[in-house]
């Protein structure tokens, strides 16, 4: 039936792909922004100030980072809960190795390395001995935060004075540099998903792994890979974590997996796999970015804008669902 | 004929009868005016290749159908309602069925899985002590001597299959209709549930056995009914029949129209096996494959024709023997090696294991080779694109654009797909693991002819298939895959589909 479909519909009507429906998902995405700075810049005094809008730059690096590369892995049907402790970790790591005397660039290449070493432990014992990457990461979540906070006695670990890890929080045009870095791994990102062969046999291992293994797609170092990158991704928001408190702090980052893993989802990737985009995570990291920043600024009880926090993010995703299902009824009909 | 199966015991109690059926689907007459009875303590095999209406005829007993004409009784009451109602009419006066897709509960004891969602019990309080007792005793009933407290986990496929029929028995059917129901099983395994078939039917229950294994039919069935294109062509005695007649009534008249093959002069082998073994399945499997050829492998559902190619492929491991590409042993053969060396591969299940229906078709065309649409390592859209127009001309894919989901397509649009992602990698040979189910006439034509011009290109291809009568059209040679080894080989021109399903149903 849907041969007949496709062989009698002309062309033009069968550009839904790159179409507007195709795109639902990022336009209600845009929509819920626009109503959030509404409301905010009514509500909330202080939010549409120039600093405030750089604040809530800088927060989006601090999810965004590591947001793009858990985009890859939710789409490649896997989940990374390391996140914020491997960024507290490589922090404290990260402080050790300046503390030693290792040159600002030597240590910051171990930094990522470590990161992705570490990261890709879960990838490994996914891919060869079929242990959920819930579980593996579950382990990382727990036993970095640990060694983290063993080593340190929970102190923050002081770096003294280093220029370059200064120069990372100098704003640039009065743009903070993680901003730009987040802005430039966004685009490397959207390439990659989009433009690369690893990247589409990333959708091809989430849409099917077994039709992705037999045509040939090296599955299994494809998923070591993706926790490889998640790994160096979460080294890089540690690296701009010192240099934004001067100090290695095994505290630090707290909760961050779950911003990550909502910002993904609300961007509309499926938890299933094989489906999402890097743009839709960029407007979600946006979206829990800006409503944490206007719970603040609008003065609620920190315990309360947690509530809210939850409720939101599971009405953007509940609506982002039906207007999604809306849709293609439509395109059916 | 009918009458004469009927009169062996004149004594005979109806408990199911279906009388001048007929049922159309679109485009197909299903059922053609079919009449068919079987009385209490019978088992009846029934006998007919794919898309003969033994499935139509099972779901007008069990109410999942209503007849465009004709009537149902079972047990002696006739089928009133329409709709959901009519199967639940059908299974209140003592209709089951035992399908291949078992419906366990793995990490569940025998005894909740076979009171699954029904567990005795008070107020939602469970009463295991009964529960067990009761499972105990159906489970003697068929010979499945095991504690009702283990779990269904660690059970081999036939001791499930059993466990199955013991929870159908549990609701105490009139008829109980059985549809292939050792086809994954050894033959050691079979027995048990042949075992369990026969007393079932000392109890009075009337069986239908759906099967293709002559040899069971002959021990549990003292009649067939053999069904071809929607009608009932014969009821008849086993024990006097000749296999071969069988299937030709199976058949019809259907043989006769092989293509004619052009034949060829070829030297190289590519590809040798030798004596190879996978437990409990395959033992001693030897051929060879020579460039250029096409080479049948025929067997029944369940004969390890999947896990053959998947043991060539390196998909699965073997136990013993060799497999030697172009005269180098491979020993331990490992998937992605042996696609480096030349190998494709199409899997049986086109949607579980061939297709990422959600993207495109250019994607799931070059998945197989991505090196070759791409500039510096980036994906060239321009190249992708005219990669997938290559292998849509080629073999004829209907869609409205290279980047379409291919799960929009059609399923014959799809397996060429599946089958064209490896002319894209320029594979020179390909294992062909039921190119062809689930395809439309039209589309299945196409795959054979694509089959015979990329053979006739020098590739190699194994192709497996349990429809017999397409075996002449394409292929140079034909084994045949019984009892877990090679046993027949037929060589075109002399590829007689009666002699190939014969030799595939035989007896010991």
């Amino acid at each position: 039936m849907s041969l007949e479909k496709a062989a009698t519909t002309p062309p033009s009507a069968q550009r839904r792909r790159g179409g507007f429906a195709q795109h639902m998902n990022e336009v209600s995405l845009f929509v819920a922004i626009a109503l959030l700075y509404i409301v905010f810049t009514a509500t909330a005094g202080g939010f549409m100030t120039f600093n405030n809008q750089i604040n809530i730059l800088r927060d989006a690096a601090t999810i965004g980072i590591a947001a793009w590369a858990a985009t890859l892995i939710i789409i490649s049907g896997e989940i990374d809960v390391s996140v914020g402790p491997m960024v507290a970790f490589i922090s404290v790591a990260l402080a050790y190795l300046l503390q030693w005397g290792v040159p600002t660039p030597i240590a910051f290449v171990l930094a990522i390395a470590i990161g992705a070493a570490l990261a890709s432990i879960a990838g490994i014992l996914r891919a060869y001995f079929d242990v959920p990457t819930f579980v593996g990461t579950l382990g990382l979540w727990s036993a970095l935060r640990g060694t983290a906070l063993f080593v340190t006695d929970a102190l923050p670990v002081s770096i003294g004075r280093n220029d370059i890890v200064d120069m990372l929080d100098r704003p640039i045009l009065g743009v903070p540099p993680a901003a730009i870095i987040m802005l430039v791994l966004f685009a490397v990102f959207a390439f990659v998903s989009r433009k690369t062969a690893f990247g589409r046999s990333v959708f091809a291992i989430g849409g099917n792994p077994h039709a992705a293994f037999l045509s040939g797609i090296n599955v299994a170092r494809i998923r070591v890979a993706l926790f490889a990158i998640a790994g160096a991704m979460a080294a890089v928001s540690g690296i701009l974590l010192l240099s934004r408190l001067g100090s290695g702090n095994a505290t630090a980052a707290s909760g961050l997996e779950f911003d990550v893993i909502a910002a993904v989802v609300v961007g509309g990737t499926a938890l299933s796999g094989g489906r999402g985009s890097m743009l839709g995570t960029l407007l979600g990291v946006l979206v829990i970015t800006l409503i944490g920043n206007g719970l603040v600024l609008l003065g609620i009880n920190p315990f309360f804008q947690q509530v809210v926090r939850g409720l939101i993010i599971v009405v953007a995703v509940l609506a982002n669902i039906q207007a999604i299902k809306r849709s293609a009824m439509r395109n059916k009909g | 004929m009918i009458e004469s199966a009927a009169s062996q015991s004149p004594t005979r109690t109806i408990i199911a009868s279906i009388a001048g059926c007929t049922k159309r689907y679109p485009g197909v007459l299903a059922l053609d005016n079919a009449s068919f009875d079987i009385a209490a303590g019978e088992v009846r095999a029934l006998l007919g290749k794919n898309g003969a209406g033994k499935s139509t005829l099972i779901r007008m007993l069990t109410g999942a159908d209503v007849p465009d004409a004709g009537t149902v009784h079972i047990g002696g009451e006739p089928l009133t309602q329409s709709g959901s109602a009519r199967a639940q009419e059908s299974f209140a006066l003592g209709v089951r069925v035992v399908y291949q897709e078992l419906s366990l509960v793995p990490g569940m004891s025998l005894a909740e899985n076979l009171f699954l969602g029904r567990w005795p019990g008070k107020a939602g309080v469970l009463n295991y002590a009964d529960m067990q007792a009761q499972a105990a005793e159906a489970m003697a009933r068929l010979g499945l001597d095991l504690p009702p407290s283990r779990l269904v986990a660690g059970l081999s496929p036939a001791e499930r299959q059993l466990l199955e029929i013991a929870r159908v028995l549990l609701g105490k059917p009139k008829l109980v209709i059985l549809d292939e129901p050792t086809s994954s099983l050894a033959a050691a395994e079979a027995e048990k549930v042949m075992t369990a078939v026969k007393r079932i039917a000392s109890e009075g229950i009337a069986v239908i056995y759906v099967s293709h294994r002559m040899n069971e039919i002959r021990q549990i069935a003292r009649s067939a009914t053999v069904m071809r294109d929607g009608r009932i062509v014969d009821t008849m005695d086993v024990a006097g029949a000749d296999t071969r007649d069988i299937v030709r009534l199976m058949l019809g008249s259907e043989a006769g129209q092989v293509a004619a093959l052009e034949t060829r002069t070829r030297k190289n082998v590519v590809l040798e096996v030798s004596n190879l073994a996978l437990q409990p399945k395959l033992s001693s499997i030897s051929f060879k494959l020579q460039e250029g050829e096409v080479l049948g492998i025929a067997g029944l559902l369940g004969s390890g024709r999947t896990e053959l190619l998947q043991s060539i492929i390196g998909v699965r491991s073997f136990d013993a023997g060799t497999v030697m590409v172009d005269g180098k042993p491979a020993r331990r053969p490992n998937y992605r090696q042996m696609l480096d060396a030349g190998f494709g591969y199409t899997p049986e299940s086109r949607k579980e294991e061939g297709i990422v229906p959600l993207l495109g078709v250019d994607e799931n065309t070059v998945s197989t080779d991505f090196s070759s649409v791409s500039r510096y390592g980036v994906l060239s859209a321009r190249r992708m694109a005219n990669a997938t127009r290559k292998v849509i001309q080629r073999l004829h894919v209907k869609t409205a654009q290279t980047d379409t989901p291919i799960g929009t397509l059609s399923g014959g649009n799809q397996q060429k797909i599946v089958i064209g992602r490896w002319v894209h990698a320029d594979s020179r040979i390909l294992l062909l693991d039921e190119p062809t189910r689930g395809v439309d006439v039209e589309a299945k034509a196409q795959i054979y002819a694509i089959i015979r011009q990329l053979a006739a290109e020098g590739r190699s291809i194994i192709f497996v298939s349990s429809e017999i009568e397409e075996l002449p059209l394409v292929c140079d040679r034909v084994v045949v895959l019984r009892e877990g080894t090679l046993k027949e080989e037929f060589i075109s021109p002399d590829i007689d589909q009666d002699a190939v399903m014969a030799a595939c149903i035989a007896g010991h």
